[in-house]
């Protein structure tokens, strides 16, 4: 339980966990299958605060394409819901995917950026607000965090007596085998 | 006189007393007794976990008796999840993966013995999961089954043929079923050593040696098959892009097929379902309530959003 509680808690609370304001409708990710060429970032992303946003957003779509060049740009698609069409800023640009007229697209570059300038360009984009953790989720994390240190404390603990046991096993083959040398 | 102003015997006294309260074994500097306090204070809880209790035992009655059944735990203070937030976590840990690669499964732990009969079984899903299934059917390529099997979607019909390609290792299928009478063929052509371990060998066993190829071919399109396995019974249940209703329906029509299979080999080995496991192909797994939604879930619809590439 305790493995399975510190994933969850993983997957619910951290960097990611915010909650998109209702017209982001999709959002997507395209970057190259390797890191060079500064694709780190985005696959940092995608694997670390794409899983909090989708658990805090289930309804928004979120897609990932790896399937482009090492040298092509890595950019994240964010897709509003059209009615707010009316409003878009001037830094919007259109999104390698083709889209309806009626939707607004905004992209943001993720090449060469780490994962927290990415999420931070996408908090200040879709104006989000982080989710903060429940008096009950912070004792639970307290809980895990004082089984983490405890645990390590024991193994090492554990460790020291398993290697006396091993040496002393050690010393008794060898005496053995010396009796058994003179013997023979 | 100078001297007369320190009594001799005062001084005396004075330095007899200097030594004594230095020896004095009462008076320990203070700054040493919380140390000791401590360090005693530092034994950990599990100190007594390392004593070897045992050690003295003879190794004959320290050792442990075998169990006859499958290990179950106790699921008194297990964490269970109703179907919709357990697809909410699994849906966020497959966030960005190939739709198609994918998947949910369901595990189902028994309450079984380690011997005796398994069940296994194969089940046509209300929702099926995999729809490009590639079907052998091993019956002479001109005969009419052949041709029957063929429209209903087998990917590769023949006898010698089919036996020359795979003892090439060249295996294009993932079922194979076999024609009633061309099972002394399939006997003779030495494939089962190829096939066997794959799990592919058609024997009456498995249902999958037929007289009507072309029916349990069309039965085979979209179903899946399931075995026990160290107590457990393993299938892929959905698609990532479910939604909760379907997973509820896939998951109800596989506890009740398992159940019916259960009620089959009652009378040899008594079995009985402890636990039902929902996970996905990189998720970790969500043993389920029995509920479809728990207090704080998100509308089911939220959890239909496809996650599919648009070009």
């Amino acid at each position: 339980m305790r493995k399975l509680q510190t994933k969850l808690l993983a997957i619910r609370l951290g960097p990611g966990a915010v909650v998109l304001p209702k017209e982001v409708k999709r959002i997507h990710l395209r970057f190259a299958p390797k890191i060079n060429g500064g694709h780190m970032g985005s696959r940092k992303f995608w694997r670390h605060e794409l899983v909090r946003l989708k658990y805090h957003n289930p309804a928004v779509s979120m897609t990932v394409d790896r399937d482009i060049e090492q040298t092509d740009p890595a950019t994240m698609s964010v897709h509003f819901a059209p009615e707010n069409a009316d409003q878009t800023s001037g830094s919007a640009t259109a999104s390698s995917a083709p889209s309806q007229q009626t939707e607004r697209v905004e992209t943001i570059n993720m090449k060469n950026y780490t994962n927290s300038e990415i999420l931070d360009a996408l908090v200040q984009l879709t104006k989000a607000y982080p989710v903060e953790p429940t008096p009950e989720e912070q004792e639970e994390l307290a809980k895990l965090e004082e089984q983490r240190r405890k645990s390590e404390k024991d193994s090492k603990l554990s460790q020291e007596v398993r290697a006396r046991v091993k040496r002393e096993k050690e010393l008794l083959e060898q005496a053995r085998g010396d009796v058994a040398s003179q013997a023979a | 006189m100078a001297a007369s102003r320190y009594c001799p015997s005062c001084l005396s006294a004075v330095s007899r007393s200097i030594p004594q309260t230095r020896i004095n074994p009462i008076q320990t500097p203070s700054f040493l007794l919380p140390f000791h306090q401590i360090r005693t204070a530092v034994q950990s809880a599990n100190a007594a976990k390392y004593k070897r209790k045992g050690k003295d035992a003879p190794a004959s009655q320290r050792k442990k008796k075998s169990r006859t059944s499958y290990y179950t735990a106790d699921l008194k203070n297990a964490l269970q999840f109703s179907l919709i937030d357990a697809m909410r976590y699994l849906k966020a840990a497959e966030v960005g993966r190939p739709p198609t690669s994918a998947k949910y499964e369901l595990h189902i732990k028994l309450k079984t013995p380690k011997n005796g009969a398994v069940v296994r079984n194969r089940l046509r899903l209300p929702h099926p999961v995999k729809t490009d299934l590639r079907i052998c059917v091993i019956c002479p390529s001109d005969s009419k089954q052949a041709q029957a099997a063929r429209e209903a979607g087998a990917a590769l019909v023949g006898e010698e043929e089919v036996f020359d390609q795979v003892k090439e290792g060249k295996i294009e299928f993932d079922r194979c079923i076999c024609h009633q009478d061309s099972l002394p063929k399939l006997a003779k052509s030495d494939v089962a050593r190829i096939l066997g371990p794959r799990g592919l060998m058609p024997s009456a066993k498995t249902g999958t040696v037929v007289k009507d190829v072309a029916g349990s071919v069309k039965d085979m399109v979209g179903a899946s098959e399931y075995r026990e396995r160290a107590g457990v019974v393993r299938l892929g249940i959905g698609q990532l892009g479910f939604t909760p209703e379907e997973m509820h329906k896939n998951i109800r029509t596989a506890i009740d097929s398992i159940k019916k299979d259960i009620a089959g080999v009652a009378d040899r080995t008594p079995k009985d379902i402890h636990e039902v496991v929902l996970s996905s192909t990189n998720g970790p797994g969500f043993s389920l309530s029995g509920e479809i939604r728990g207090p704080n879930s998100p509308p089911s619809k939220d959890l239909a959003v496809k996650d599919e590439l648009v070009a």
